[in-house]
């Protein structure tokens, strides 16, 4: 077990930025998750942990080494690939065993390990099969257990749950989730899936363009975010955005409800809403449209759940509102949020609006 | 019913109608020859006839039991082996130095493959010339550098002259080990040394258990083909020696033609030929069994 540090990394290619002044503690039995659009430097950074990749300045600590310009075997840690990376002529067995025979290990010793590494993710009865012969799923098991078979100090994850099918990263990520609970290893994840990482991360770090947006609990990234691009990213649909001059109004689509909706003494905003078409998903209704009145016209979502009575008229403008507390505000230069996000501004906010 | 039936019939008999004229040539090209020599060696013909006296397997009872069928075997598994294994020792090494990133690698892979594309008969020629013990080159910078006292007769003595036609043969093809070896190698996801490093691999454990295992299949397929290639090749060692000097270049393909047309025993020639070609045949058969246990593992 260990904690890691990242002290203000860049990696600088040929040709672009991937990584640019990266700050980042890493608590000791934490599970991190990296999350951003592809090409926002996660899978870099990652590698710059594992020492795939030399940073081009900056520090990397792992426990209380210096890990830098450590070997990546050197560093003591794990790696899931995203395509498991196995090795297509060794059977699952000796998969697991790999990284215990380079060492050198006694033979009984990874006997025992294998064995148990295997029947940690339940793989026992598939030792002597070859990858070619798994299931997406089992692969992915196969490749947690050779990570695990040398108790690394830090796991790394590098989007191992985005070649299976959808039913079964359901699944996945409830094992790994459940996994990294019970043996309690710093992990740290990479994905570019908002619902995956809300899921399985004690806190997500969104980053865009090479730099850190925000670090926070997925309920304070989703509820509070730092800027309109995590406001954007998390939550599907994402968060309305309203420009009004200086500053932009924010409002997930499932705070925007019909007026009657609101109790009389809960302070609410009115927003005037046209609703152009409706989707029906089930749970709930998406009703896309545009707010306006007071408002610049401006294209939003509401989202109402099916548990609200609630039957849009296309092309009439109805009534909707937003619970005060549920509104964000943004600087409309720099996308900023103008509330702090800290704990201690959460709590102002709470306070005021009480 | 009918109809379809009829129009499949219909369209059987235009298939074939259409395919008779190739089969035709082919027969005429192939089959005919083939046929011709497995006559030819059960008959004792001489200078100047197209046919004689039916004598049964007696060409190639004297194939079996004469002493310059034996010697020319030995000396095609020597050119065989030597030069295969030397070309596959020597593409393997190249093809992974090549697959590895560096300033011209381009040019660098562009180079390597000239004397695949160079024609033989020009390489032979240029080779003769460099091997020459007078005016060749190689005697001269062996002499200057001083590792050889006097000039070696490579091509005029007898312990020479197959290690002569055995650099040249290699200097031919080995690119084509390189192309292969290097097609296999470019397909290795790079993950898997990724994985490997983290996992505490040294780079030699890295080869011996990624890469070789990886162009494996590769290796063995390509060193058989060149095995059946360099078998039947003729033209470098008929060019560079003509069999000699005593008969010490003298494999079987230059066996034949030097029975055929030196000592016009057409028989014989046809009797050794198709000797070869049972080798090749068996050849083949371990070719076509490596195959499908390469598709096999895919």
């Amino acid at each position: 077990m260990a904690r890691v540090e990242i002290k203000d990394i860049g990696k600088v290619f040929a040709d672009h930025t991937a990584v640019s002044n990266i700050n980042l503690t890493v608590e000791d039995g934490e599970f991190l998750v990296l999350l951003g659009p592809s090409g926002c430097g996660k899978s870099t950074l990652l590698r710059m942990i594992a020492g795939l990749e030399l940073p081009t300045y900056g520090d990397v600590f792992i426990g209380e080494r210096k890990a830098t310009r450590l070997q990546p075997k050197e560093r003591n840690i794990a790696m899931v690939f995203q395509n498991y990376a196995l090795y297509p002529h060794l059977t699952v067995y000796e998969n697991i065993a790999f990284p215990l025979r380079v060492r050198s290990v006694e033979k009984k010793l990874i006997d025992e390990k294998v064995r148990s590494a295997a029947e940690l993710v339940g793989l026992t009865r598939m030792l002597n099969r070859k990858p070619r012969q798994m299931s997406g799923g089992e692969r992915q098991r196969t490749a947690l257990a050779r990570s695990l078979v040398r108790d690394p100090d830090v796991f790394l994850l590098d989007e191992p749950l985005s070649n299976l099918d959808a039913k079964l990263r359901h699944s996945a990520r409830e094992e790994l989730r459940q996994f990294q609970d019970r043996i309690g290893v710093t992990s740290i994840y990479v994905t570019h899936d908002q619902v995956e990482a809300m899921g399985l991360g004690d806190r997500i770090v969104v980053m865009h363009a090479g730099t850190v947006r925000q670090v926070g609990t997925p309920e304070e990234v989703y509820l509070y975010p730092a800027d309109t691009f995590v406001a954007t990213f998390m939550g599907s649909p994402p968060m309305n955005l309203v420009s009004v001059g200086n500053v932009t109004l924010g409002f997930r689509p499932e705070t925007f409800l019909p007026e009657t909706n609101f109790q009389t003494d809960i302070a609410t905003t009115r927003i005037s809403f046209l609703v152009h078409r409706v989707e029906y998903l089930g749970g709930d209704q998406l009703l896309y449209g545009t707010v306006g009145g007071t408002l610049p016209e401006t294209a939003a979502i509401a989202r109402i759940p099916s548990s609200v009575h609630y039957s849009p008229t296309v092309g009439t403008e109805a009534k909707f509102a937003v619970a005060n507390v549920d509104l964000r505000y943004f600087d409309s230069g720099s996308g900023k949020a103008l509330i702090p996000t800290d704990e201690e501004g959460i709590m102002a906010r709470r306070a005021a609006h009480g | 019913m009918a109809e379809s039936h009829n129009s499949l019939s219909g369209d059987r008999f235009l298939a074939y109608a259409t395919l008779t004229p190739s089969a035709f040539v082919l027969f005429l090209l192939a089959g005919v020859p083939t046929v011709t020599v497995f006559l030819t060696s059960m008959q004792d013909i001489g200078m100047g006839e197209t046919s004689g006296p039916f004598i049964g397997l007696d060409n190639f009872i004297w194939a079996l039991s004469d002493p310059t069928f034996y010697s020319a075997l030995w000396h095609t598994f020597v050119w065989v082996f030597g030069s295969v294994s030397i070309e596959m020792v020597l593409g393997l090494g190249l093809a992974l130095l090549l697959n590895r990133t560096f300033v011209f690698r381009g040019a660098a892979r562009a180079i390597i493959l000239a004397p695949y594309l160079v024609p033989t008969v020009v390489a032979v020629m240029t080779w003769r010339y460099m091997f020459h013990d007078i005016v060749g080159i190689i005697n001269a910078v062996l002499i200057d550098v001083g590792i050889i006292d006097g000039p070696l007769l490579w091509l005029s003595s007898q312990s020479l002259a197959m290690f002569s036609v055995i650099m040249v043969g290699v200097w031919k093809f080995f690119p084509f080990a390189v192309i292969a070896l290097l097609g296999i190698l470019q397909s290795i996801p790079q993950e898997q040394y990724e994985a490997a490093r983290i996992d505490g691999a040294s780079p030699f454990q890295q080869f011996m258990r990624i890469t070789l295992p990886y162009v494996m299949p590769v290796f063995l397929l390509t060193a058989l083909l060149r095995t059946i290639w360099s078998f039947h090749k003729f033209e470098i060692i008929y060019l560079m020696t003509g069999g000699g000097p005593l008969d010490s270049t003298t494999t079987l393909p230059i066996l034949v033609y030097l029975k055929a047309f030196s000592d016009f025993e057409f028989g014989r020639a046809a009797a050794v030929a198709i000797l070869t070609f049972g080798i090749l045949c068996i050849l083949l058969g371990g070719y076509f069994i490596l195959i499908k246990r390469a598709e096999a593992r895919q």
